[in-house]
């Protein structure tokens, strides 16, 4: 068959050809960092103004290496201590009331096109967001900004509307925050919102070098004069160049890093994790061993809708709580590689030394009065539970010191106990007939959890793992699926039962909790089916609660008053159980050390989170340095 | 001539309909979505960064007024359609203010390269070997050729996908694992740019090659095996025509009709983009654009997207219904 013989040569022929043509990028290989953007394909690739909401790309390496402000905190032990002052050469300056803040900025801060950064880059921003509406900070800045005026070129001051003992927040990044505009660039811009910033002028230690038109990639490149940048401080940031990829689906993104060619992958399913801890030698969690993921300050919980009557009686929740197994939601979620936290906050960052330990022997004498039985729930031992579970199977990795073990695995976590549920859920008027919980108003006791499917498998494993836990006690528990628009849709308008999800997130390396917590004072509590903001989704109201929002705003951000507010808060949401804190949101972020060392770490390098769409990484530039 | 008139007419006027009643279609089920893209930008907005909840509400505000959200359905319906008498879809609200006709012309030119090869080597492929199959029906190459078609037809798309990859981008790494073309490289008509796409190209066309040969192979086949066995052919060998004549001129020339239909059809629906290869291969076109402006509740994109496709879709059956009484006399006399 002449035919086929042509076509067979003509089909090898277009392989080798293809193939002879060079792999690498045109980009020296050791002197470029590839990270992962988890953002995907950027639809707007050619849109770098980051002041307009949802856009174009942020973590493209827009926020990590081109942005600044005045300051950051870190989710863990920080660089040089927790609190950075990047633009500002000092923390915030408050009057006595917080009704005005001044702000002291740092001399020799240059953009990329050596224009130098002032006070008039400061007021340029400030007003631009109060005269224009719909810029990402726009609301914020008029809600609380009277005026602001410069008395010096390197001197900003804040007139607060009123008195707001956080305003600093708007401007401390916690994986992003306000930046500074460049006042050169934008005043012959027009109007802000419809400008796309291309090429975006710099404030960070990098500058664009190129970008995909499909919006795969970003690659930015260090400045020449790097040294007018704020990071300067710390050294000079390693690889020259630093590329932003979206490269696909998780099993794409292991092949990647095993060919070497994805420097660090932002998240895996654990799967992916122990695959690339066990293939390829050069790849390393934040963990060295198990449970190797970075606990990030977020807390996953079941948190449960407020305004459906089910879950108004605290003796409900406590009930649900205490049919939770921890030791099979660990196992089912992430293989077991998760941090527990018994209470409603993260174990992560420094928060552990602030809450978690200081409220041990408290949490042991924590106990449940159910009017027949009296019950301690609180189960010290949860976190080395799982490590002996695993221990078997993982070997040396499963730390046997119990500090490692509760910095790795959790601390404690509430002790299943079927027989006080029931009594609980007595009292609240539910009744078990056969083998099915009955309501105070005689309907069968369901409860739909809501899960994002497979957009989040390991919160969806853990909400299917609970939902069992709940049926097997007689309780008709399902989870439903609801993923991206849909799933922001349900969860803000309060249409669900219960959902795995979190309201909590913290500042990781700040013990202060108002990040989250004045968020859900009663008086942001929405209508049921209307939106409710983030991040109160259980749409709990608490006069006791509200009282301690209020206490948390009169001191200020470092005041050791605020961590006692914080460990009343932990004590109420612990008598009242508004959501069922589980564990660290774990992320599997995974460096591959062939090019590059100096990756932060939990043993001895925790100077940032490792998590690359974080701007707080702009650190990890400064301590990466090329291995050849 | 006069009968042809009446058909052109005829054909015409279903394709207005068609065109008319699928983007209505579109339109409704778009806004029907429970997806609220302010609730989205703003849930992308407040993710992880600090806000207040009473900023949350005024930047709620300001969203629905900038992304023209506010009338009612019946104002948006006909804005619409004044926007689509100019091809004009308005701006992307996923990606404001970006027109959503710049989004699609970005992405549109991927997908028609990659589908366009794709679809006419499997279709050229499948029919040549499908007809060689069915003619010669005693070659040992040509029937594990069927079996192999038969066996890749059944598989799951992205399983073959996914096969592809790790071979050719692990086990044996000469394929690059995703993107359009090599990274850092400036797109340019120039033989580095234009190998890079081919190359990046390669293993997704090879997967849409190897998955739609399987049935333009059957379907052939069994064309070829029916019209073997009618008179004029049995008449033409009798006669001593040449077999390849015979194959060429007297059979697969019949039997193409109904696959040229179904090659219409094919290239009509490449504005669907290929979602799970652009996905699996991280490919860019129309397929990602239109999955993440779905997921975004982003109305104006969809709705540019499934318009530019249906009119794409009745487009190519308006063309082949005009070219049938071309290709096949009976419906000249008809």
């Amino acid at each position: 068959m002449p035919v086929l013989r042509t076509l067979a040569l003509a089909a090898s022929a277009c392989v080798f050809a293809l193939s002879a043509h060079a792999q690498s990028t045109s980009l020296p290989r050791n002197q470029t960092l590839i990270v992962e953007n988890p953002e995907g394909t950027i639809k707007n690739p050619g849109w770098f103004n980051y002041w307009a909401v949802n856009a174009g790309g942020r973590s493209t390496g827009l926020h990590q290496l081109a942005m600044d402000t005045f300051w950051y905190i870190d989710p863990n032990e920080g660089i040089d201590g927790v609190w950075d002052n990047s633009l500002a050469s000092e923390k915030p300056i408050y009057n006595a009331d917080f009704s005005e803040m001044t702000v002291k900025l740092r001399s020799g801060i240059h953009w990329s096109d050596g224009v130098e950064f002032t006070a008039d880059d400061v007021l340029y921003t400030i007003n631009t967001h109060l005269k224009t509406n719909g810029l990402f900070w726009s609301a914020p800045v008029q809600l609380n900004v009277a005026s602001i005026e410069a008395p010096d070129k390197y001197t900003v001051v804040f007139k607060l509307k009123k008195p707001n003992s956080r305003f600093h927040a708007l401007f401390t990044v916690r994986w992003n925050a306000m930046w500074m505009m460049p006042k050169h660039v934008f005043e012959k811009a027009g109007d802000p919102l419809k400008f796309a910033f291309n090429p975006p002028v710099s404030l960070g230690p990098y500058t664009l070098h190129s970008f995909d038109p499909n919006g795969k990639w970003f690659t930015w490149q260090k400045r020449e004069d790097w040294k007018r940048t704020t990071v300067a401080r710390f050294g000079e940031p390693g690889p020259k160049y630093v590329t932003y990829v979206d490269p696909g689906p998780p099993d794409k993104r292991v092949i990647a890093q095993m060919n070497h060619e994805l420097d660090i992958i932002h998240d895996v399913a654990p799967e992916g994790m122990f695959t690339l801890a066990k293939q390829s030698k050069t790849s390393r969690g934040w963990f060295k061993g198990f449970p190797y993921a970075h606990p990030d300050p977020t807390l996953p919980a079941v948190v449960l809708n407020h305004q459906n009557e089910l879950f108004q009686n605290k003796d409900v929740r406590w009930a649900l709580a205490l049919l939770i197994d921890i030791k099979a939601v660990s196992m089912a979620s992430y293989r077991g590689a998760a941090t527990i936290s018994a209470i409603q906050v993260p174990p992560t960052g420094m928060m552990p030394q602030y809450y978690h330990d200081p409220m041990e022997a408290w949490l042991k004498d924590f106990e449940i009065d159910t009017g027949k039985t009296k019950y301690k729930p609180y189960d010290p031992t949860a976190g080395k539970q799982i490590a002996d579970m695993l221990r078997p199977s993982m070997g040396d990795q499963i730390p046997t010191d119990p500090k490692a073990i509760a910095k790795a695995f959790g601390r404690g976590w509430w002790k299943p106990n079927q027989q006080v549920a029931k009594e609980l859920l007595e009292r609240a008027g539910f009744t078990k007939r056969g083998d099915q919980w009955y309501t105070p108003k005689g309907q069968p006791f369901q409860i739909r959890i809501t899960t994002e499917g497979e957009t989040r498998p390991v919160m969806t494993r853990a909400g299917t793992m609970i939902a069992q836990q709940w049926r097997q006690f007689g309780i008709d528990a399902k989870t439903v699926v609801a993923e991206g628009g849909n799933l922001i849709v349900q969860r803000n308008s309060g249409d669900y039962e219960a959902i795995m999800t979190w309201s909590v997130e913290t500042w990781g390396g700040h013990p202060d909790l108002s990040f989250f917590l004045d968020s859900w004072h009663s008086q942001f509590v929405a209508k049921a089916g209307t939106p409710q903001p983030p991040r109160n989704w259980q749409r709990w109201s608490s006069p006791e609660l509200d009282k301690i929002i209020e206490q948390v705003r009169a001191v200020g951000f470092d005041d050791p008053k605020g961590v006692e507010l914080g460990q009343e808060f932990v004590k109420l949401t612990v008598r009242e159980m508004p959501t069922i804190p589980l564990m660290a949101y774990n992320v599997f972020t995974v460096m591959d050390e062939t090019y590059w060392t100096g990756y932060p770490n939990a043993e001895d390098a925790p100077y940032t989170d490792p998590v690359p769409n974080w701007a707080n990484t702009k650190y990890m530039m400064v301590k990466l340095k090329p291995r050849q | 001539m006069q009968s042809i008139n009446v058909y052109i007419v005829k054909r015409l006027g279903q394709f207005f309909l068609v065109v008319f009643i699928g983007i209505n279609i579109v339109f409704f089920v778009t806004h029907a979505t429970p997806i609220d893209p302010v609730e989205y930008s703003i849930a992308a907005a407040a993710s992880f960064g600090s806000t207040s909840p009473e900023a949350i509400n005024m930047l709620r505000e300001s969203l629905t007024e900038l992304y023209g959200l506010q009338g009612g359905i019946w104002d948006q319906y006909l804005t619409f359609w004044k926007r689509i008498a100019v091809a004009d879809f308005g701006p992307s609200v996923s990606a404001f203010p970006t027109p959503v006709s710049t989004l699609i012309g970005r992405a549109v030119p991927w997908t028609i390269g990659l589908l366009l090869t794709a679809i006419v080597i499997s279709w050229v492929l499948g029919n040549l070997l499908g007809g060689l199959a069915g003619y010669y029906r005693e070659s040992r190459i040509l029937k594990a050729a069927g079996v192999i078609a038969m066996g890749l037809h059944p598989i799951p798309y992205y399983i073959v996908a996914f096969v592809l990859l790790i071979v050719f981008g692990y086990l044996w790494p000469v394929m690059p694992l995703g993107g359009g073309y090599q990274r850092n490289l400036a797109p340019g008509f120039n033989l580095a740019f234009v190998a890079s796409v081919a190359k990046h190209s390669f293993l997704p066309a090879l997967s849409l090659v190897l998955v739609g040969l399987g049935s333009w192979f059957m379907g052939m086949r069994a064309l070829v095996s029916n019209i073997v066995t009618e008179d004029y052919v049995t008449y033409a060998e009798l006669a001593g025509v040449e077999r390849n004549r015979i194959l060429t001129s007297y059979v697969m020339r019949n039997a193409l009709v109904p696959q040229i239909t179904g090659l219409a059809m094919s290239l009509g629906a490449i504005f669907n983009g290929a979602i799970i290869t652009e996905q699996v291969f991280g490919y860019p076109g129309v397929g990602t654009l239109l999955v993440s402006a779905v997921h975004a509740g982003d109305y104006s994109l969809v709705l540019g997207i499934t318009t530019i496709s249906i009119i794409g879709v009745s487009a190519a059956v308006l063309i082949i219904d005009l070219l049938y009484p071309l290709l096949d006399p009976r419906m000249k006399a008809g």
